[in-house]
């Protein structure tokens, strides 16, 4: 009698928790969402209503995302965003597999000093890269053949040899078990043809990972691009919106649009790719 | 005996074989390493010969440590100084080592003392032709101004480059001493043959590199300094670097000393261990006086911007940090009992994270803006609160906060600006949801039978999180921190975004003081040895973080 007293005074205390807990989740839910709604709902009103006290709109004004796409020339931002992404991406990618590959699953003189430097690198910040990184690059522009000062090789090629990729890759590739490896060299397959046919299909949910995290990184970043561009013949994504952010002032219906533009391509392929994306960040994470 | 069957292997299958693959896996790290050398590794040392000059868009003068005496005064003494004495500590440790592992194996390494010396003389001598090298080659572009950019052309301005009368000579000292290093290195190796020996050879050489580094770097600093004396005493001032300079070192070996003697002092109450814990506070005292009677006379001779630039960062890490991991864990702990749809939260809290941080700035720029009709604005109005500048708003929020209660705070307890608060907020809900999802996957590796037999034993939810959980949480919490705080000492974009004329610099941080100097006012020297500064302030924080959280580290 006294037992099923305690078992349903612990129901109802847990019921009561499980209320509280959710009421807790949900506001944290809210307080990360209500920033993406106002962006939303802002973008959709008038000029007025987006300077007044509304939170909805009262009615519908899609054409702010046209105007905002025209007076923020999104057109050459998005392309020159989607074609540094692409260059960078396809260099990143392919150094860094074969890299990540040799220093996993090659023996050579000087493999762990050669990653161990490179490694030692991760701790420096960006600051102090910038300035060298900079006249090195206006060097390479004026001896070279093309100009790398607003143009794509400023933007792109310092960003193909990543170590932080390198060393994700290397982590996923060490696991390959060897015996496969030895069934493909009695096969009589060589280092390149295992790591395509055999080790790349088995590396799907690390590459997405890079993929996206390289993603971001570009379409995110801002003060190597406005050092390096002076046109807006190369310039991403992100300066356009900074630069229309501060022309547009005021009408912050138009900014609002520009913002949302921004985000969208990212929110996309963070839903599409969400489930291999926060395991391997929690993965990444813990392995610290 | 057996050298001689390696050399015939060599043209026999099974090396050839090693060798083919030895040459492969060169070509496959090639790209990278060549990328992460251009732009990753040769930039340290390039920023390290820029911060020595005056550089203003174009190289002028060297001024060795002078762009570092401008940032902090004479305490850039102190520090080449001790980093001098740091090496040589390094070398002590070396020694001791090479010693301990002699004294093991019961062998005499001494023979392998020539070959390090000399591979630590190639170094230096590469470093002093590097150096001598830079700015010819940096030079060929200014030449070819005008002219066609032809390959045969830009090879003609090399070769003179690389042949200029100052980076010849110290090319043929790095030659010969390379040549050299090899046949002695390679003699040592065929005269001694063991296992160690080549261990030994590079132990040596980083010794003799540690001890070239600290004299050079003892040497340079008493050059410098009395070089600032004599200049001193001709304009009839007093540089008062020896007296500072004392006093520094004085402060720092008692707050070491302090520390060492509270971790030696034994936990159970005993009279030698109060003894210790007396002395080690005394210590401390001593030491941190000495320390904070140095720092008003350190921030008058350093730069202004900088101390400020310092204290906006320390506000923001401060502001950021223990409140974003505090919300991370508090959710991870909700979302870790079984709640239906915990997938669901997981993928919206990540959201923040995701997003580009240059549009959610824009996003949050709005949000607080400073017209009466901003939402949250219009917030405070529905508290009944005055609607306040945000970022626009210089004033600290302690002075506002008295302000609206009626009484005066004084101004260094103003504490961090409002339109800082802004940039605080908007960074604790960028990474509570990355926080959540690493503090989720802690939780995951937390053993149940752990938490269950607490359970069992009468323990209640608060004491199984306080006394189990949270322990066993501390590898993440320290992973997490760690990263944090580097993150708030590197941020920039969002800062940039959200920077306005109107804040008066209170949003500056570290990082965003030296964009400025180097983008707006174009002091590439100068800028150059700031960054310095700051991957110093990076490494001393990260090591004082793993000295007092590392060693509380649980791994369970």
């Amino acid at each position: 009698m006294a037992e099923k007293q305690l078992q349903k005074k612990r129901m109802k205390f847990s019921t009561q928790r499980n209320i509280f807990t959710y009421v807790i989740l949900l506001i944290g839910v809210v307080i990360s969402l209500v920033p993406f709604v106002w962006m939303i709902s802002t973008s959709l009103m008038n000029l007025g209503e987006a300077l007044g006290t509304a939170f909805f709109p009262s009615e519908l004004h899609f054409e702010n995302y046209a105007e905002a796409w025209r007076r923020a020339d999104f057109t050459e931002y998005f392309v020159n965003s989607i074609l540094i992404t692409l260059i960078t991406l396809v260099g990143q990618l392919t150094f860094s597999i074969l890299a990540a590959y040799a220093f996993a699953r090659m023996e050579f003189p000087g493999r762990d000093l050669i990653f161990s430097i490179m490694l030692s690198t991760m701790m420096i910040p960006a600051m102090v890269f910038t300035i060298p990184n900079f006249l090195t690059v206006t060097w390479l522009g004026r001896i070279g053949p093309i100009p790398w000062i607003n143009n794509w090789p400023a933007l792109t090629i310092p960003f193909m040899g990543s170590i932080f990729s390198i060393f994700m890759l290397k982590q996923f590739f060490a696991q390959v078990p060897d015996e496969l490896f030895d069934a493909a060299q009695i096969d009589g397959a060589g280092h390149f043809r295992f790591l395509t046919q055999v080790v790349l299909p088995l590396s799907k949910a690390p590459l997405m990972v890079i993929l996206v995290l390289s993603f971001i990184g570009t379409w995110n970043s801002l003060a190597w691009p406005m050092l390096v561009t002076n046109t807006p013949d190369w310039r991403p994504i992100s300066v356009g919106l900074m630069s229309f952010v501060t022309e547009a002032g005021q009408e912050i219906n138009l900014t609002m649009a520009g913002a949302f533009i921004t985000i969208l391509p990212i929110l996309i392929i963070y839903f599409f790719t969400q489930k291999q994306f926060t395991e391997s960040i929690a993965r990444s994470g813990l392995k610290g | 005996m057996e050298n001689k069957n390696s050399l015939k292997d060599i043209l026999t299958g099974r090396s050839g074989r090693k060798i083919k693959e030895v040459i492969t896996a060169y070509a496959f790290i090639a790209p990278a390493t060549i990328l992460i050398f251009i732009f990753g590794i040769f930039p340290v040392g390039f920023a390290l010969y820029v911060s020595l000059h005056k550089w203003r868009i174009k190289r002028s003068d060297f001024i060795d440590l002078r762009n570092y005496v401008n940032a902090i005064g004479n305490l850039a003494y102190v520090v080449v100084f001790f980093l001098g004495v740091a090496a040589l500590f390094g070398l002590f440790l070396l020694f001791r080592q090479i010693l301990k592992m002699a004294r093991e194996n019961s062998e005499k390494p001494w023979l392998t003392i020539l070959p390090g010396l000399f591979y630590a003389g190639t170094t230096f001598a590469f470093f002093r032709w590097f150096y001598a090298a830079l700015p010819e080659v940096l030079g060929i572009a200014d030449k070819l101004r005008g002219m066609e950019r032809s390959q045969s052309i830009f090879m003609q301005f090399l070769r003179e480059a690389l042949r200029a009368e100052t980076v010849l000579p110290a090319w043929r000292t790095f030659l010969w001493l390379f040549l050299a290093s090899m046949v002695v290195g390679g003699l040592i190796y065929w005269f001694w043959r063991n296992k160690r020996t080549m261990k030994y050879q590079s132990f040596f050489a980083l010794a003799f590199l540690a001890l070239g580094a600290g004299v050079g770097l003892i040497y340079y600093t008493f050059q410098r300094v009395s070089a600032a004396y004599a200049e001193a005493f001709e304009a009839g001032t007093d540089p008062g670097i020896w007296p500072q300079f004392i006093s520094i070192s004085a402060g720092v070996f008692l707050l070491i000393l302090a520390w060492m003697l509270w971790q030696r002092a034994p936990k159970r109450n005993s009279k030698g261990g109060f003894l210790l814990h007396i002395l080690a506070a005394a210590a401390l005292l001593v030491g941190g006086w000495l320390l904070i009677g140095e720092i008003p006379t350190i921030i008058a001779s350093g730069d202004k911007d900088l101390w400020e630039g310092l204290k906006v960062t320390v506000f923001f890490s401060l502001g950021t940090v223990p409140f974003q991991l505090a919300i991370g864990l508090f959710l991870a702990v909700l979302l870790f009992q079984k709640v239906r749809g915990s997938n669901i939260f997981r993928i919206l809290y990540f959201i923040p994270y995701v997003t580009p941080g240059i549009a959610s700035a824009a996003v949050f720029q709005q949000m607080f803006s400073n017209r009466q009709s901003a939402p949250v604005n219009m917030f405070l109005k529905f508290l009944g609160l005055q609607p306040q500048q945000w970022l626009y708003e210089p004033r600290g929020i302690l002075t506002i906060l008295g302000d609206t209660l009626g009484f005066t705070v004084p101004t260094w307890a103003a504490g961090p600006s409002l339109a800082l608060m802004v940039i605080i907020i908007h960074n604790i809900w960028t990474y509570v949801g990355y926080d959540t999802v690493i503090y989720l996957a802690g939780l995951g590796n937390i053993s149940k039978e752990m938490t269950d037999s607490a359970e069992v034993d009468g323990a209640n939810r608060w004491q199984v999180f306080r006394h189990i959980i949270f322990p066993l949480l501390s590898p993440t919490t320290y992973f997490l921190s760690l990263i944090a705080i580097i993150g708030t000492f590197k941020a920039f974009n969002t800062l940039w975004i959200f920077r306005s004329n109107l804040a008066l610099g209170t949003t500056d941080t570290f990082s965003v003081t030296i964009f400025i100097e180097f983008f707006e006012k174009l002091r590439y020297g100068y800028a150059s040895a700031l960054a310095f500064i700051l991957f110093g302030i990076i490494i001393l924080l990260s090591y004082i973080n793993n000295r007092t959280q590392g060693s509380k580290v649980f791994y369970g």
